[in-house]
């Protein structure tokens, strides 16, 4: 009944207390961009991502997703950078303005494996971890409830008003509007589809507020939770390695200006 | 009892310390970015560029958020995800239907006209982190631009750009000035311009008369914000006056500030008419 | 228990009052159900006794409200829900959103009160026993028809303990198999010693199990009494309550000369029964 793209499988992946797969997360993002190597990103994607993904059945998905989110933006990048890249000097061929150049291509590649390894990290994540896991996993080190409530409220809402969305566009479009005239005019056909959404959503709230009050919202007590999220020695020691990893990537290149 | 209120005020001093701290990181960020860089930039690389920009909007924009949700009573933290759920299912709609817009952030400026800025830095962040979890994580290296957008509709909401039909989109469009200069560090050394294929397009026609990448990236988002935000703008003062006024006077902040004057905005034009 | 005296209340920016000169009197352990015409200012009246006017709604409250012997609207509104339980009308709203689980929902109140794990456990098991609805604990809360969610909404106040709980409209979602069970677990709760103020429309089940019942209308409180003295009241109708069908029958007797104006009018089937017994033997 959520909105995630999370794929409910059982794998030691999906196991993983959410916190470790979060620190995982912004840990290889880090070093991808820290590291202005190339090959990193690449080394990462084959050693740990894609691996990682198997293991946790995720694979074919992880791949139609990331294809269907990536292609677009490496297209257009390797066309842009390789073609109008401002530093260009090695000039391979020419078309007036445009210019493919090998530093273009190259400044292609640097960001191009960069995103594609935020991306697939990210997606990996977010395929093996439910939101209600990682919320209370966060909540329990300290976050305020306020987040966790605002997010998995969300996510439920979604499909609720994605449903109501669709049902007054179909009708819309079903009366031969939407979907033809200039942008104005189809912005003017919007309005009447935003305004009986919006204001019955919202009118809703006061309602809500008050329920979630009753039960006792706004207490100052430390919350509980009834399901505890698992955790491991091996994880806890795990998480403060890759922070220490996260850390040295920044600060070697700095220190040794190796790179 | 004197516990509880020192406690209380420890926590004001607190929220404060980070949300003045998250607003210089942001800064600051945009500063070193703009100052510090362009040059080492156009030579190879934007590793460490890309880093310092997601790294500090992200941490500054986490601080804000931090800082500001605190403030919020329970009656606005349940507004919130209707707002986000806005935001996403609007601006999917928008692009669906092939609108050269985004219009994705209708529900942070709504929330932040009825509840302040304090709530639409929340709605902001909150927007992309979700984008992140159900779409697309692309959009998480952007949080920063949606949190600039709710605190500057709060305190345009404050100054009363909500009272007339013709103020909004004015407050819109210096609201998208600063969206887009805020994103452009991001869109340039994040994803080296390319963040779809119009706006790739238009940042490799600037690039190819001789912008640098941050320039062109800049230039691009100058060239589509204003105007989405100008609508966006447009869109909430319709749904702020198609609301029920005892519903937007239950709000302490459109109390406070008198967003709405005395009275509700009268529709004029042939636009509110329509409804 | 609970104590309102001459209660007025106006919401913001209002002109008018909702609620002029209220007094209501309700004894610990009891049921009072309030009946009215829609619009008559009941969801505001229970929003005062569960002590979310004036701290949620603001407006202007004048008079004094007592609950447990306390003034609500001096604490904060944590203290008054720690107090009283609040059921609101449309349960797809009292449904915090927020849990993937019915189990985890129905301990949404309790995490938030710090209650530890393992009484948690329990007591969300025992309220889902109380109100047969094991068989939900592992489903969404979403995935519930109408009926189902004003269970797990009851559930979730109920299992906060709370001395005093208002229910505006509980059984509008439900079947008159699961009302009548939802009365059944009220009458259990009144034994425990739960104080409960139940706003219903469905007055033969209000006949049977509340203690006292309160008619609103023209913004106040016009009548209190004894179930059946309150059914029986002629004003009813002009105050737009209806009334059970015995009543009804037994006016329609009345009128056809079948009933003496001095016997009092039935206002139960088993009322109903013995009154025309007798008057049949009589005659």
């Amino acid at each position: 009944m959520t909105s995630t793209l999370y794929l409910d499988r059982r794998s030691p992946v999906h196991r993983l207390n959410p916190v470790t797969k979060l620190v995982a997360m912004l840990t290889i993002v880090v070093i991808v961009f820290a590291v202005p190597l190339w090959w990193v990103a690449g080394l990462i994607v084959v050693g740990v991502v894609v691996p990682a993904a198997v293991v946790a059945h995720c694979g074919g998905r992880l791949l139609s997703l990331s294809l269907k989110l990536l292609l677009p933006i490496i297209v257009v990048l390797v066309l842009v950078q390789g073609l109008t890249f401002p530093g260009g000097k090695t000039v391979l061929a020419e078309w007036g303005v445009l210019a493919l150049t090998t530093e273009g291509l190259l400044f292609a590649l640097g960001i191009g494996s960069r995103i594609v390894c935020l991306v697939l990290t990210s997606v990996l994540f977010v395929l093996t971890t439910h939101p209600g896991d990682l919320m209370g996993a966060l909540t329990e080190r300290g976050m305020s409830p306020k987040f966790s409530y605002i997010i998995s409220s969300t996510l439920q809402l979604i499909p609720a008003f994605r449903d109501r969305a669709d049902g007054i566009l179909l009708a819309q479009q079903a009366r031969g509007l939407a979907v033809k005239g200039s942008p104005l005019a189809r912005v003017k056909v919007m309005m009447p589809l935003l305004g009986p959404l919006v204001l019955g959503m919202f009118t809703d709230v006061e309602e809500r507020s008050t329920a979630m009050e009753a039960r006792g919202f706004g207490s100052a007590a430390r919350r509980t939770a009834l399901i505890p999220v698992p955790d491991s020695t091996a994880q806890r020691v795990s998480r403060w390695l890759m922070l220490v990893l996260a850390v040295a990537a920044i600060v070697v290149p700095i220190v040794f200006g190796v790179l | 009892m004197s516990t509880s209120i020192a406690q209380s005020s420890s926590r004001r001093v607190r929220n404060t310390v980070l949300v003045a701290v998250g607003a210089v990181i942001i800064v600051a960020t945009y500063l070193y970015l703009v100052i510090g860089q362009p040059a080492e930039v156009a030579e190879s690389s934007t590793s460490r560029a890309s880093l310092i920009a997601m790294g500090g909007y992200l941490i500054g924009a986490l601080l804000l958020a931090i800082g500001s949700i605190h403030r919020l009573p329970t009656a606005t933290i349940a507004m919130v995800p209707v707002a986000i759920a806005l935001n996403i299912v609007v601006g999917q709609i928008v692009a669906v239907i092939g609108l050269p817009l985004y219009l994705d952030s209708i529900g942070t400026v709504l929330v932040s006209a009825l509840a302040g800025p304090a709530a639409g830095v929340v709605t902001g962040i909150l927007t992309n982190v979700i984008w992140g979890l159900t779409l697309s994580p692309i959009a998480l290296p952007f949080a920063v631009v949606q949190v600039v957008i709710g605190v500057l509709a709060g305190y345009a909401a404050r100054w009363g750009m909500f009272r007339r039909f013709y103020l909004a989109p004015i407050a819109g469009a210096v609201t998208g000035i600063v969206a887009a200069i805020i994103s452009a560090p991001i869109s340039a050394f994040v994803f080296g311009g390319a963040t779809g294929g119009g706006t790739g397009a238009i940042v490799g026609a600037f690039q190819a008369m001789g912008q640098t990448l941050l320039g062109a990236t800049t230039l691009q988002g100058l060239l589509s914000d204003p105007l989405d935000k100008a609508i966006t703008f447009t869109v909430v003062v319709l749904i702020l006056a198609a609301m029920p006024g005892r519903f937007r006077q239950r709000f302490p902040f459109v109390r406070e500030y008198r967003v709405f004057g005395k009275t509700s905005p009268k529709p004029t034009g042939e636009v509110a008419v329509e409804r | 228990m609970i104590s309102l005296t001459d209660v007025s209340y106006a919401y913001p920016d209002a002109e008018a009052l909702t609620l002029e000169h209220v007094d209501l009197e309700v004894e610990r352990g009891s049921i009072a159900g309030i009946v009215g015409a829609s619009g008559a200012g009941k969801t505001t009246l229970a929003k005062i006794i569960a002590g979310f006017i004036p701290h949620a709604d603001g407006g202007e409250l004048s008079g004094t409200v007592r609950v447990d012997g306390r003034d609500l609207s001096t604490g904060s509104l944590v203290d008054a829900v720690s107090v009283v339980g609040l059921v609101i009308q449309n349960p797809f709203n009292q449904i915090s959103g927020a849990k993937y689980t019915v189990r985890e929902e129905i301990a949404f109140g309790l995490e938030n009160f710090g209650t530890p794990r393992d009484e948690m456990q329990r007591r969300v098991d025992e309220v889902a026993a109380l109100l047969r609805i094991e068989h939900l604990l592992d489903r969404s809360p979403y995935a519930l028809s109408g009926g189902q969610q004003q269970l797990v909404a009851i559930a979730s106040m109920i299992v906060l303990r709370t001395p005093v709980i208002v229910m505006d409209e509980p059984t509008a979602q439900l079947d008159p198999a699961g009302t009548r069970m939802v009365f059944d677990v009220l009458s259990a709760l009144r034994e425990t010693g739960i104080t409960i103020v139940i706003f219903e429309h469905k007055l033969e089940l209000l006949q049977q199990h509340a203690d006292r019942l309160h008619v609103v209308a023209d913004r106040s409180i016009v009548l209190s009494g004894a179930p059946d003295d309150v059914l029986a009241d002629d004003r009813l109708a002009q105050w737009a309550v209806g009334t059970t069908r015995y009543v009804t029958a037994g006016r329609l007797a009345r009128e056809r000369g079948l009933l003496p104006p001095e016997v009092p009018l039935p206002v139960s089937f088993e009322q109903a029964e013995r009154v025309f017994d007798r008057e049949r033997s009589v005659r």
